[in-house]
Formats: C-alpha cells, sequence, structure tokens
C-alpha cells in the first residue's frame, strides 16, 4: 500500500514539475555541401526557449545561457612529440586518442566558467580537453600534457575553438548562433548539442545533426579511390600519359 | 581561384598549384629530371598532408616525364633494354618501398626517414655532381681537351658475371648492378615520392659507363614506367592519391618541362650538372637543417584512421 503511494508521488513529480523549459531549436542547413570551390560555409544555429508542454508555466523566465557544441565525425589521432636525439630532432614519443573528434566548436553566450562549474562542462563533454581523457596511455600525467598539445594543434588548423561570445540573444527566450565551418572540415556527419543554463544548472538539452558532404565530381573521385582503387591508379597513370604525351604535341615546335 | 582537393581533403588555389608545377616542370625539362625531390617537399611544405603528397607527386613524375620520353624515343636516344631490366627491377623495389611507407607512416617516423633520405641522397649525389662538373668547367676554362669516356673503358662493376650484351649502349656487362641499380631506385622512389633520375643519371654514367646520348632518355624511360607502377600501388595501398592535385601540377609541370628543355639548349653539359648539382644541395641543406635545427613546435599530429 505504501510503495503503491510512493509510486503515486514519483508519478506526480514527474509528470507535473512546478517548473519547466523546453528548447526548440534549428539549424540553418542540414547538409554542407562540398564543391569543387568548397572554401567553408557559414551556418547558423537558433532557437527559443519555451515552456514545456503540461507546465503551468504561461511564460520562461531567464537569464538563460545557451552553449552550442558542434562536433564533427571522430577519428583517431595521435599526438607526438620530437625530442633531441645525438643532434637530430625525431618522434620520439606518442600518445593516440581514439574516437577523438575531428572538428570541436563550442559556441556560448558568456564565459563557459561564469556559466556552470567546471564539472558539469567536463562531464558534459563541453571543454575541448574533456576529450582529451581517454587518452590510450598507461600514463595519465603524459596522456594530459599530449591532450593539452592535440587540442592547441586542432586549435592551431581552426578545427577546435571556443567563442565565448558567439550566441546571442535578440529576446529574451530566443537565441541565434553563427559559426563558420573552415574549408579543412572533414566530411561525415556533425553533430550540434544545444544546452540551457538557467543558474548553472542544464534545464534544458537538444541535438540536431548535420552533414558535410562531398558532392557531384568530388564525392565521385573520393568513392572511387576507395571502392575501386587499382582502376583509380590505372586511371591516374593514363590521365598522366595522356597528359605527358599532350604536353609534348602541343608545344612541339 | 580556390579548388578543392577531394583525398587531400582541403582547398588550395588552383594557380598556386598550377605555378608550383609550371615552375618544377621547367627545371626538370632542363636537367631531365623528373622534379619529384623539389615538389614532394614544396607540396608537404604548403600543408598538404605528406602521404598524399608522396602519392600523387609520383603520378605528376609520370606525366613530367613521358613528353621527355617520347621526344627521347622518337631520337632514338633509348636503350629498351637496358631500361627494360630496370623498370623490372625498380617495380620489385617499389613494392618495398610502399610496403615501408605505410610501416614508417603508422610508426610516425615517417616524416624522420624522408628527410633523412633527401639529406643522404641528396646530399651525396649533389657533392659528387658539383665536384665532377667544377672540374669540367675548370678544365675546360684552362683549355685542356677532356676526352669523352670510351664505352669500353671497364671499372670493376664490369668484371662481374651474368654479362648482358646491350646494343644500344655499347655495352656488355653484368645484370647485377643493373638489377641492383633498379632495385635501389624503386625502394628509394616509391618510399620518398620521387622519380630517381638525379640517382639514375649519375649511376649510369658512372657506374655502368652508358654513353650520354642515351643516359637521359633511359632514364627518363625508367622513370615512366616505375613511376605508374607506384602510382598504381599507392592508389591500391594507401589510397592517397590525389588525381585532382596530380593534374593540377601535371597541366603545370608538363608545361613547364617544354620551356625548360628549350632552355636547356644553351647551357652546356657540364655547366646544366653544376646548376642541378647546387639546386640538389640546396634541397638536401634545406632538409639538414629540420633535422638539426630545434623545430618550431615539438608536438605534432597525425590520423591513424577513422573511428569505428
Amino acid at each position: 500500500m505504501s510503495r503503491a503511494a510512493l509510486l503515486l508521488v514519483c508519478l506526480l513529480v514527474l509528470v507535473a514539475p512546478a517548473r519547466a523549459e523546453r528548447l526548440v531549436s534549428q539549424v540553418s542547413n542540414e547538409t554542407i555541401e562540398i564543391t569543387s570551390s568548397f572554401s567553408g560555409e557559414r551556418m547558423n544555429f537558433f532557437g527559443t526557449i519555451i515552456p514545456d508542454a503540461g507546465s503551468e508555466q504561461k511564460y520562461v523566465e531567464g537569464p538563460f545561457h545557451v552553449v552550442v557544441v558542434v562536433l564533427g565525425p571522430t577519428q583517431n589521432r595521435v599526438a607526438r612529440q620530437k625530442t633531441n636525439v645525438l643532434g637530430i630532432w625525431l618522434n620520439t614519443d606518442q600518445v593516440e586518442f581514439d574516437n577523438f573528434p575531428s572538428y570541436f566548436h563550442v559556441l556560448s553566450s558568456g564565459r563557459l566558467t561564469d556559466i556552470t562549474d567546471v564539472t558539469t562542462l567536463t562531464t558534459n563533454l563541453i571543454l575541448p580537453e574533456s576529450h582529451t581523457l581517454a587518452a590510450n596511455s598507461a600514463d595519465w600525467w603524459k596522456g594530459a600534457i599530449f591532450g593539452r598539445e592535440l587540442v592547441r594543434l586542432m586549435t592551431e588548423e581552426g578545427l577546435f575553438g571556443v567563442q565565448e561570445n558567439a550566441v546571442n540573444f535578440p529576446a529574451d527566450n530566443f537565441y541565434s548562433a553563427r559559426l563558420t565551418l573552415p574549408s579543412n572540415a572533414p566530411p561525415g556527419p556533425y553533430v550540434a548539442l544545444t544546452y540551457v543554463f538557467k543558474n548553472g544548472e542544464i534545464i534544458a538539452r537538444k541535438s540536431e545533426g548535420f552533414a558535410v558532404r562531398k558532392i557531384g565530381f568530388e564525392r565521385f573521385l573520393a568513392l572511387s579511390a576507395v571502392q575501386q582503387p587499382l582502376l583509380y591508379g590505372l586511371v591516374c597513370v593514363v590521365l598522366a600519359l595522356f597528359t605527358g604525351w599532350l604536353g609534348g604535341v602541343l608545344f612541339k615546335r | 581561384m580556390q579548388v578543392y582537393l577531394p583525398i587531400a581533403e582541403l582547398s588550395v588555389n588552383l594557380f598556386f598549384l598550377v605555378g608550383i608545377g609550371g615552375a618544377v616542370g621547367f627545371l626538370s625539362g632542363l636537367f631531365g629530371v623528373g622534379g619529384g625531390f623539389l615538389l614532394t617537399p614544396l607540396l608537404i611544405f604548403s600543408g598538404v598532408p605528406a602521404p598524399v603528397a608522396v602519392a600523387s607527386v609520383t603520378g605528376q613524375v609520370v606525366a613530367a616525364s613521358t613528353s621527355g620520353a617520347l621526344a627521347h624515343y622518337r631520337r632514338g636516344a633509348i636503350d629498351l633494354h637496358l631500361a627494360l631490366y630496370l623498370v623490372l627491377s625498380g617495380i620489385l623495389g617499389a613494392f618495398g618501398g610502399v610496403a615501408m611507407f605505410a610501416l614508417l607512416r603508422d610508426a610516425g617516423q615517417l616524416d624522420l626517414v624522408i628527410s633523412l633520405g633527401f639529406l643522404v641522397l641528396l646530399g651525396s649525389v649533389g657533392v659528387l655532381m658539383l665536384i665532377e662538373s667544377t672540374r669540367a668547367i675548370l678544365k675546360q676554362r684552362q683549355g685542356i681537351v677532356v676526352r669523352e669516356r670510351l664505352p669500353n673503358q671497364h671499372n670493376w662493376i664490369h668484371g662481374l658475371p651474368m654479362r648482358v650484351r646491350f646494343k644500344k649502349s655499347r655495352l656488355y656487362i653484368s645484370v647485377l648492378p643493373v638489377l641492383i641499380i633498379g632495385l635501389f631506385i624503386g625502394f628509394v622512389g616509391s618510399l620518398l615520392g620521387i622519380g630517381g633520375g638525379f640517382i639514375m643519371v649519375p649511376a649510369l654514367v658512372y657506374l655502368l659507363r652508358v654513353p650520354g646520348n642515351v643516359v637521359i632518355g633511359t632514364s627518363l624511360a625508367q622513370v615512366v614506367a616505375m613511376m605508374a607502377a607506384t602510382t598504381v600501388l599507392h592508389a591500391v595501398q594507401s589510397q592517397s592519391v590525389d588525381i585532382l592535385l596530380a593534374f593540377c601540377l601535371m597541366v603545370g609541370g608538363t608545361a613547364g618541362a617544354q620551356f625548360g628543355a628549350s632552355a636547356g639548349k644553351y647551357l652546356r653539359g657540364e655547366q646544366l650538372r653544376g646548376l642541378l648539382a647546387l639546386l640538389v644541395l640546396a634541397v638536401a641543406i634545406r632538409f639538414g637543417l629540420s633535422l638539426v635545427l630545434a623545430p618550431a613546435d615539438t608536438f605534432s599530429m597525425a590520423v591513424l584512421g577513422v573511428a569505428q
């Protein structure tokens, strides 16, 4: 009897929370198409924070903070360190990072450390460094150092980044964020994770997928290089022989 | 105008690619070498991943050498018999080189081996060529008539067993040194992304005593056949041949090579060899410095493969 009552209380708590917000969000581009003249693409992320269906709220009360995390397809990456051995600089140490994102950008409406605490940021993989915790290294300290360097290298390539003022609030509960995908953005499935913070707590979250893919001729070339490598190689050689022959014919005086 | 390279997965300025292809093509036409030893470092330096650069340049070298090889063939300046031996052993060496390439890349030592390889090869070949050509030029200035090496002038290499007659080169020599040269150049060429013409030409001249009128043609024919095979090997093994990148380089390269070849007519043989020696040495020094000087960044990264 008492157990049934407890269950009832639990259900009531779950079904009718006093306050709840919901996030309605959208991404401007569902597919980013890499064509021969691809030199990056601008994207917009926008959404509205509204009262959750069934909640008693008529309106939402801020102030809210929004963090958009854009993650690219994962790869196995390795960070290497050169040291001087007998006067020659060579790679002597390396740490592998499995399933490391090939692209990672954080857009936020304020300083991340002001929005919430580091634990929340780390457990939700919002900080770039949190992706390096899965280093394939027995030595934790070494993994941490190489991880930090890897994040730095990725940042220099424009593949990693934190933009702490990229999310704007044109209205109290409407946000928009802008991101420019660089031309070296790796093709594959991407996911944009949007977190809404209020008083340091995550009150709503949503994820949207989009894809960066080669289309047309570029896609055809990339696919044939993998699916028909022998034919692809032979075509390369024929093309080379033809170009060389044509060059000789054209320029012969 | 930016062009997106589907295998390298980055966009590069089209005119930059055609431009460096043309500049290197000019030099390759001038000196009768493939130009890979200049193009591969240039591409790596401009941000193309090393595996893609090496594999795509092999394709470019085929194109750059084809018109030269055809021109020499029409003039009858190719010893096809000798080239066949070199090509067959070269392809065998290329198998080893491509396998070694993959092995080193995974171990993270590819850059080191490429730098060391360029340093040792280019350094020694460059110094030898420089000494030889300076001597020739000096002797000529002093008015001493340099006697052309007679093809029947022998060294110890000619005493080896398994002798074969190469009619066009007017040689009757052992096939062993021929096969070893082919094997070595196939291995090194596929590993470093170079045609190996700058090793082949001195090897043919100084070791085998191949007469000057067939050296360049035979070397070019060997480069075309061996690099064609290496391109296919790279395409199958590492799938890192970027056909668009290679094509842009080819267009520039073949055009540049024609101008280089006609410019070469105004220079004497030893002058050409001296200039090539300086060029080769400059690249060797560049690689030597990269090994010895403290790098700007001691850390680097690489992709091991797409995660499952």
